[in-house]
């Protein structure tokens, strides 16, 4: 219970904080998720956007985390916890989404893209010398797997006929299953299909993705992006090491018979602290310093009509898998590729996965 | 290699694209034996048709500037210039010059800006990347 609300607290804080920060650190010339030349960055509506949605945004927390508690207190009920930072998501779009339109309106109204100099910049080194795969990163999350499948396979003998693969909101087990690899073993089946998706997202960052440079700065912006790429990467294999270090820790609980209360938190904090880092790190090196290259003139090209919402980028004739975000850290699927599809129902599949395993019945 | 397109220039893409490659070659940022990205996928970085690619690159070609393989994709390659190319080459820099001394440039000024772009190529390192 106390588990509970320690968490949805901290990752109620992460929401609100990236919320808060996101203006600041997303690229000045897209503010909302709306393309805008340079020369607009500091247009008065975007200042005034900026600061409405910032006290929007923290309105809404307080209104959020104050609305959940009021009826946890009344009724007890912890599901609702974890629902408040739901709600705090919904409400952050709302903030983003009003800011949008009210920058979209200005643009057009004030006609921003009139008489620019539009161009595309592209980096030729980013395909003839793409990065090279952080195969060093990835070895912790396989030393990490492979420990769990010889200390699974060593202690399997004196593990307990019963197993409990789910277990309640305070720790206690609420399903046995008899012992056998499939059940022992489960979360290993878990720790394999991480790495794959994991490894595949971050090989599609890397070699499926198209970089959105900058044709007034291309040169910073194309070095920029290499390393926002690398680091990117990186940050997802750490992140799938702490997973992998959850799931040996959590197969070490249920092969050793341990019933604890905090049985949940050997799940969540690795997790919680890696995406934690994880954010961090994208969220210095999310904008591109400036080097102080030479202005060529020339402005980004005028692309919000792939940009659905202002958040979901479709673009069928684009053949990338991701992109950078325009609105957020990381990159984004582009939904208007077919294999962008297959990458969501991997990722899904996943899910369902886990949650028939330990959370389901 | 940055490329640069300006979309709202009169200069067609393909002809912008040879334009900044063959600048390229001559700034030493693409060597001998370098390689350029496979048309179709320069032409989805662009997010253009990929025969507006093709055509900068046959150009390209067909002025020796690059070899087209299908192994090895778009090469680099340096030929002699011929006596051939040096009488189109003077004829087109006859026309430039032109435009300056009918524009009223003195010969000592456009001498110095020539020089000062020769001078220009080949200052450009190619950028180790990490």
């Amino acid at each position: 219970m106390t588990v509970a609300i320690v968490l949805s607290a901290a990752l109620a804080a992460l929401v609100l904080a990236i919320a808060l920060v996101l203006p600041a650190i997303n690229s000045p010339t897209v503010p909302f998720g709306v393309r805008v030349p340079a020369q607009r960055a500091d247009d008065p509506t975007v200042v005034r956007q900026t600061r409405v949605y910032r006290w929007r945004v923290l309105l809404s927390g307080i209104v959020a985390i104050g609305v959940c508690l009021a009826i946890y207190g009344m009724t007890g009920e912890t599901l609702l916890l974890p629902l408040s930072v739901l709600v705090l998501v919904g409400f952050w779009y709302g903030c983003f989404f009003l800011a949008n339109h009210e920058i979209r309106a200005a643009k057009a109204a004030g006609g921003w893209y009139e008489g620019v100099r539009q161009g595309i910049a592209v980096d030729t080194e980013l395909r003839t010398d793409p990065p090279r795969f952080p195969w060093l990163w990835l070895a912790p999350a396989l030393i990490v797997t492979i420990a769990t499948v010889v200390i699974g396979v060593i202690s399997y003998p004196s593990m307990p006929d019963v197993l409990a693969v789910h277990y309640g909101a305070k720790g206690i087990p609420n399903r046995l299953a008899a012992k056998s690899i499939g059940t022992a073993f489960s979360l290993v089946f878990v720790q394999i299909g991480v790495t794959a998706l994991l490894v595949g997202i971050a090989a599609a960052i890397l070699f499926r993705s198209r970089p959105d440079i900058d044709p007034a700065h291309p040169a910073g912006s194309a070095h920029w992006h290499r390393r926002y790429m690398l680091l990117g990467a990186r940050a997802l294999l750490g992140l799938l090491a702490m997973i992998d270090l959850a799931m040996l820790g959590s197969s070490l609980l249920m092969w050793t018979g341990t019933v604890t209360p905090w049985a949940p938190l050997v799940v969540v904090l690795p997790i919680l602290a890696a995406v934690a880092v994880a954010v961090v790190v994208f969220a210095r090196n999310n904008r591109a310093r400036d080097e102080g290259e030479e202005d060529t003139g020339l402005t980004h090209r005028e692309d919000d009509k792939y940009w659905r919402s202002g958040l979901f980028y479709v673009n069928r004739e684009d053949h990338a898998l991701m992109v950078p975000r325009r609105f957020g850290l990381g990159w984004t699927l582009n939904f208007g590729n077919p294999k962008a599809a297959m990458l969501l129902a991997g990722v899904v599949a996943l899910i369902g996965l886990v949650i028939t395993l330990r959370f389901a019945g | 290699m940055i490329l640069n397109v300006d979309l709202a220039s009169d200069v067609p893409i393909y002809q912008q694209l040879r334009d900044q490659i063959v600048e390229a070659i001559a700034d030493g940022v693409l060597a001998e034996g370098s390689s350029l990205p496979a048309t179709r996928a320069l032409a989805a970085d662009f997010g253009i048709n990929f025969h507006t690619v093709n055509k900068a690159y046959d150009l390209l070609r067909q002025q020796g500037l690059i070899q087209l393989n299908r192994k090895t994709g778009a090469v680099v390659t340096t030929t002699v210039a011929d006596p051939l190319f040096s009488a189109d080459w003077t004829a087109r820099a006859r026309t430039l010059l032109a435009e300056a001394v009918a524009r009223g440039l003195s010969p000592e000024e456009v001498l110095e800006s020539c020089r000062s772009i020769l001078d220009s190529f080949g200052t450009t390192q190619p950028e180790e990347t990490p």
